[in-house]
């Protein structure tokens, strides 16, 4: 009688302990998602007194497929996600291993990925801007001083270039959090697999192939989801660099939607644009939660 | 491969890590430290003698909109940790612990609240709190703040409370303690460190955060992102004003982030990959 006291006490607190939290995440989340979808069904008019909706059908979708704009920012979204992803992948696992081996253990090291990482993205948006700077810049000064260019680039004044410039900046914001990550799973690869495998006479680019990468595969798995979804996101870098310029050529489909919306007050398009994007995450985020869910049943079992 | 070789490389490698990792951000510590007339100079003066502090007090004149954006940004970040902390450890409790039917769905659904895409919330968010006034307010940015913290809060909390011996909540039962003693005694007091590891997380988010901040404000609670932000668009030229502003909003979190390495480190870090 007492226990079942206790437990029933234990199960109404459970409800009154979860609802703050799920009545935040219903209103801010939840609601908005359904809303988003209706919107983009409908036309939003901002008249003299206030809004006005009406039923226009597959209109937006529609636009999205005529308008070569939208075409251009979901390719260009692809590349920026996929390369990006790559590169901050690479690098990380690179800065990683450097931060496993005994030379790179002092604290000093961690201190400096904590700081790329804990920086504004907007402070690092503008830091950017100074050394892409095409008459002051560092970038470019450099660059003439080791003889690699004979003249200022305009970093951000040509169509192609600015993007990768805007990637190349994300990919220097990206790599720690990532990086640590990769540290953490490294870590817990156990030792005794590595003595195993140089008992076995594996030299060091075997150990990495058959003990590291595949102790890593959750670790790296769970990063490229969460970096795809924060590569789909990108949104201060655009705005402080090029506001999309030149030529609409750094426009991603996060800042397209916000355009939209926002600058062009076309409600239902943007919300349209936006629930794409929605649907690309979150296939991502259903990899991302299968990526989880071994993990803990082996956790469980053993 | 010989071993001094390795060793070689490693050094080298580390060398390089440091210098592009530090190496932007010194400049721009130094950009903001030196006069116009300095940076416009090719190739740069660099002469110590030069170091003004002048950039910062001009950024900081009340005119410019930084001092408030500062401020503004430690309110919302400050209240957006705290009420995360509260009611996201009383979630997290609850899953953990308190045999709440579905906890594993109501987890996983917590977790997919971290895929969406901020612009898909912003535009009804947007609509609805223009209505109710919400927009340019304190209280609507939190809000809204509190919803992308909460699941981080809950996921790592909730690792960390079922690490927790069901042993020591048993013993608390049988002296007599209900279920929210128990977790006001025994296990918060244990847990402070995870606890403090997503406080200063969910500072830092908050007030690093520019997507929502641009979106539902206008005047009043404009933050230091903004501030930065118009910063670069109308005084793009004043170099070393625009890396002083840079620099001032991004002190404290990068302090913080210092600071409190263990904790993020341990308790955050290695919380996202073992869940």
């Amino acid at each position: 009688m007492q226990t079942n006291n206790y437990n029933r006490n234990r199960y109404r607190l459970g409800i009154w302990f979860t609802a703050p939290a799920v009545i935040v995440l219903l209103t801010v989340l939840a609601y908005p998602i359904v809303a988003s979808l209706v919107l983009s069904f409908l036309r939003v008019r901002f008249g003299g007194d206030g809004l006005s909706f009406e039923f226009n059908g597959i209109a937006n979708y529609a636009d999205l497929v005529t308008k070569p704009i939208f075409r251009e920012a979901l390719f260009r979204s692809i590349y920026f996600t996929v390369v990006e992803v790559a590169a901050v992948i690479f690098f990380a696992l690179i800065v990683a291993l450097m931060l496993n081996h005994p030379l790179g253990r002092p604290a000093f090291y961690r201190i400096v990925l904590l700081v790329p990482w804990a920086l504004s993205p907007v402070a690092n948006a503008v830091l950017w801007k100074w050394i892409y700077n095409a008459n002051y810049g560092i970038l470019n000064q450099a660059l003439i001083g080791l003889g690699i260019i004979q003249e200022n680039i305009i970093w951000l004044g040509t169509p192609w270039l600015a993007f990768n410039m805007i990637l190349l900046a994300d990919v220097w914001k990206a790599v720690p959090f990532i990086a640590l990550l990769i540290l953490a799973g490294l870590q817990n690869i156990p030792s005794y697999l590595y003595k195993a495998a140089r008992l076995d006479g594996a030299n060091a680019w075997q150990q990495f192939v058959h003990v590291t990468l595949p102790g890593l595969k959750t670790t790296i798995v769970i990063s490229v989801v969460l970096q795809s979804i924060w590569a789909l996101k990108v949104f201060d870098l655009i705005y402080v660099l090029t506001k999309g310029s030149p030529a609409d050529s750094t426009v991603l489909l996060n800042y397209l939607s916000w355009r939209e919306t926002f600058s062009n007050l076309d409600v239902g398009y943007g919300a349209a644009i936006a629930n794409v994007l929605f649907l690309l995450m979150f296939m991502l985020a259903l990899v991302y939660i299968r990526a989880l869910r071994p993990r803990q049943t082996q956790a469980k079992a053993g | 491969m010989p071993r001094y070789l390795t060793q070689f490389f490693i050094r080298f490698g580390l060398i390089a890590f440091t210098l592009l990792s530090l190496g932007p951000v010194v400049w721009s510590v130094v950009t903001s430290l030196l006069p116009l007339s300095a940076l416009t100079s090719k190739p740069p003066d660099l002469n110590p003698l030069n170091i003004t502090l002048e950039n910062y007090s001009l950024v900081l004149d009340s005119s410019r909109g930084l001092f408030s954006g500062l401020i503004n940004s430690f309110i919302i970040a400050t209240f957006t940790a705290a009420v995360g902390l509260v009611i996201g450890s009383m979630a997290a409790y609850a899953l953990a612990r308190l045999n709440l039917p579905g906890s594993n769905k109501i987890l996983m659904m917590i977790l997919a609240t971290q895929m969406f895409p901020g612009i898909v919330i912003a535009i009804p968010l947007f609509l609805v709190m223009s209505r109710t006034r919400l927009v340019d307010t304190h209280f609507g940015l939190i809000v809204v703040y509190l919803s992308f913290i909460l699941p981080i809060v809950i996921w790592i909390l909730k690792g960390f409370f079922e690490s927790v011996p069901m042993e020591l909540e048993r013993a608390a039962a049988v002296d007599g303690a209900n279920p929210i003693q128990t977790f006001r005694y025994i296990v918060l007091p244990i847990s402070l460190p995870p606890l403090f590891a997503t406080g200063v997380f969910a500072f830092i988010e908050a007030w690093n955060e520019f997507f929502f901040a641009i979106i539902l404000t206008r005047i009043n609670v404009k933050t230091a992102s903004i501030a930065i932000a118009e910063f670069s668009g109308q005084y793009q030229t004043l170099y070393g004003q625009m890396l002083a502003s840079a620099v001032l909003a991004s002190i404290p979190v990068v302090a913080l982030a210092i600071i409190f390495r263990h904790f993020i480190l341990e308790g955050f870090v290695e919380g996202a990959i073992k869940a």
